[in-house]
């Protein structure tokens, strides 16, 4: 349960490697104990979130020990993988992105509702902004991921339960070592904060830095041979 | 939405109300375990106490018969009857209930769930200790009685509703020979003087309380009030025996749900608060044992936030630990309006039952403070380990590894529980908050 101060008692963090996913969680722990449960793909939570059974299994699970307060979704592959063919990663990564946390978060939803409070923060992107020729892929995904999760949100209304959705821009971490750094980046520990931050707002959606969102405004507005010129860049 | 009377929680709940026992029974009888059922009264608890996310609350507000039985001083309660209804229906035959809290507007059901106390409890021990049976509805649809000689008595007194919902109780008044007490304040200027003015008033007094201001230095200074019932002449006002007192008060509105609670209007008030006339004589009995009613929904003064009160006890001799709080709190510039010391007498022989021997510090602080969570978290485990332990009915963010160490009969309660309630039907969010069950 919440307690008084809003403060979430038990936690699950899926996608247990997330370095977002850790930040956020590692913010939270600062002004109270908790009990966090990390989803990755090992451990007593451990699955592989492609597998449609393994994630009915962890979810029946996750709400075995008692209620859970807040799920952390920061499942997510850039698509990136050398080893494989353009397809076999754009096939991975939509099957992770979007096609299983979906189906994921729709899962956790129906157990929320019936203890009629939490929380999903649902971890989004920059690029589900517009697509661009290196991440239309990926940004796709998120794009996908992001409209469901924003027709959730407004589905749970008098549910008790809450749907937040993150949008980082370039984050500098594990999953984006050794690309070129785009402008805004910021730290995964400086990404955790906003994390907080959207779990404290009011609104549906809060941006990774702020400043991307007057960014996403202009980047929507751009004429396309102007846009496609930056794309490029 | 359902709130505790902090504000601080938002719950969703189903509400069914029941007039009478048959209907108390229906609503039990169709109700599942998964989310599970509590009984719910006026919400006066802070926290989370009287809350069920998910599942139901069944209203017993309607359940509300008072009859008193003259010469042998015996009332026979509806756990929906509140204070203020008893203590009217008392006077009018020059009767009291021996606790009552600060509040009237409590039921009685309310009162036995979390074993309350008042300003007498040096003399008269909590709530419970004029307790002669409950009449409690179990989750097999059964229903039972159960006096002080029962397990399952001192299970349901303090139990926080989670051992059957209460239905009637029988209680035993006092006598009073008017409805006045007769009151005597003092200034102190510290901590330390307001200790020694309780510490030597207990024995001349039936009523010590003390008002603390825990803001500016954090010295301690504030109000002692000590009181005793009045004699035979009545306090002359409208509230005469057997008139019902006066219940409108001064209603405060939602304020736009702003927080008014700051260091500067705290400061402010408690100067105030601190230089009034002090009183030396009469005053009317349910004025004096209530204050806080005064001001309808005073709660809203913190905003839409909410706020949350602390209330613990400490062992005597071990005072020290205050000025670790204040020091504390100080620096987080924490100001508190509505501090109150009392000693505590002997604890009633409830595995939760709150009050025990010691001192008992209450303070009220929004949930907005910066750094309050994380301060009362370590200043909780300082307070377990000297021995000391929270008020769970105004709890709202206690850790729950924390539980053990502050009530070691829990164990003992959560076997009588289970044993009562084999299908874990009565559930609140405190006690999945609390993994009290």
């Amino acid at each position: 349960m919440l307690n008084g101060f809003k403060s979430p008692g038990r936690i699950a963090l899926i996608g247990g490697e997330s370095e977002i996913g850790l930040s956020i969680v590692a913010h939270l722990a600062e002004d109270n104990a908790r009990e966090v449960i990390l989803v990755g793909r090992t451990g007593e939570f451990g699955m592989d979130i492609t597998e449609k059974g393994a994630r009915e299994r962890v979810v029946h699970d996750l709400f075995g020990n008692g209620d859970l307060d807040l799920a952390i979704v920061a499942v997510g592959l850039l698509g990136n993988d050398a080893t494989k063919s353009p397809a076999d990663n754009l096939l991975a990564a939509m099957d992770v992105n979007y096609l299983s946390t979906v189906h994921f978060i729709e899962l956790l939803s129906e157990r929320m509702k019936e203890q009629a409070h939490g929380t999903i923060l649902v971890i989004s992107s920059f690029a589900q902004v517009r697509p661009r020729d290196d991440n239309f892929g990926y940004g796709s995904t998120k794009a996908g991921l992001d409209f469901y999760a924003r027709g959730l949100a407004s589905k749970l209304k008098g549910s008790g339960v809450t749907i937040k959705i993150l949008r980082p821009g370039f984050v500098k971490s594990k999953m984006t070592a050794g690309m070129a750094l785009a402008p805004f980046a910021i730290t995964a520990q400086e990404c955790g904060k906003y994390g907080v931050q959207a779990l404290r707002s009011k609104g549906l959606v809060t941006w990774a830095p702020h400043i991307l969102k007057y960014v996403a405004v202009i980047f929507k507005a751009l004429p396309s041979r102007i846009f496609s010129r930056i794309s490029h860049r | 939405m359902t709130s505790g009377w902090g504000n601080n929680f938002q719950s969703l709940s189903s509400r069914k109300p029941a007039d009478t026992v048959a209907q108390v029974q229906e609503v039990v009888a169709q109700t599942g375990s998964m989310r599970g059922l509590l009984a719910a009264g006026l919400h006066r608890s802070y926290g989370d106490s009287a809350l069920n996310s998910g599942g139901t609350l069944v209203a017993l507000t309607g359940l509300n018969q008072i009859e008193i039985d003259r010469p042998s001083r015996i009332a026979i309660l509806g756990a929906g009857a509140t204070i203020r209804d008893l203590e009217v229906a008392a006077l009018a035959q020059s009767l009291f209930p021996p606790v009552v809290p600060g509040t009237g507007y409590v039921t009685i059901g309310g009162a036995v769930a979390a074993d309350i106390h008042g300003k007498s409890h040096h003399r008269t021990g909590a709530f419970s200790q004029c307790l002669r049976r409950i009449k409690l509805l179990l989750s097999s649809g059964a229903i039972a009685d159960y006096s002080p000689t029962d397990i399952e008595f001192w299970a349901t007194v303090g139990g926080l509703g989670l051992t059957g919902i209460i239905l009637e109780v029988e209680m035993e008044l006092r006598e009073v020979s008017s409805n006045s007490v007769t009151v005597l304040e003092k200034r102190v200027k510290n901590l330390d003087e307001m200790i020694a003015l309780l510490d030597q008033s207990d024995s001349d007094f039936e009523h010590t309380v003390a008002w603390i201001d825990l803001s500016g230095d954090y010295r301690g200074r504030g109000v002692v009030s000590l009181g005793n019932y009045g004699d035979s002449s009545p306090h002359a006002s409208s509230q005469m025996k057997g008139r019902a007192p006066s219940t409108r008060g001064l209603s405060l509105p939602t304020l736009g749900g702003m927080n008014f609670i700051t260091p500067l209007t705290v400061r402010a008030f408690n100067e105030f608060w601190y230089r009034k006339p002090l009183k030396d004589g009469a005053a009317s009995i349910v004025k004096y044992m209530h204050p806080l009613d005064g001001v309808n929904n005073w709660n809203n003064v913190y905003g839409r936030s909410g706020f949350l009160q602390y209330q613990f006890v400490i062992d005597l001799g071990k005072e020290e630990i205050f000025a670790k709080l204040f020091a504390g709190l100080r620096a987080l510039k924490a100001a508190s309006f509505l501090g109150v010391l009392k000693k505590f007498g002997e604890q009633s022989n409830s595995p939760l039952s709150f009050p025990r021997r010691g001192w008992t510090l209450t303070l009220d602080y929004s949930v907005t403070v910066p750094g309050l969570e994380k301060f009362l978290r370590e200043f909780d485990e300082e307070l377990a380990a000297a021995g000391g332990r929270i008020y769970l009915i105004k709890d709202s963010r206690l850790d729950p590894g924390l539980i053990s160490a502050m009530y070691p009969r829990i164990n003992e309660w959560r076997s009588t529980r289970n044993l009562m309630d084999p299908k874990g039907l009565w559930q609140s969010d405190q006690a999945r908050r609390l993994q009290l069950c």
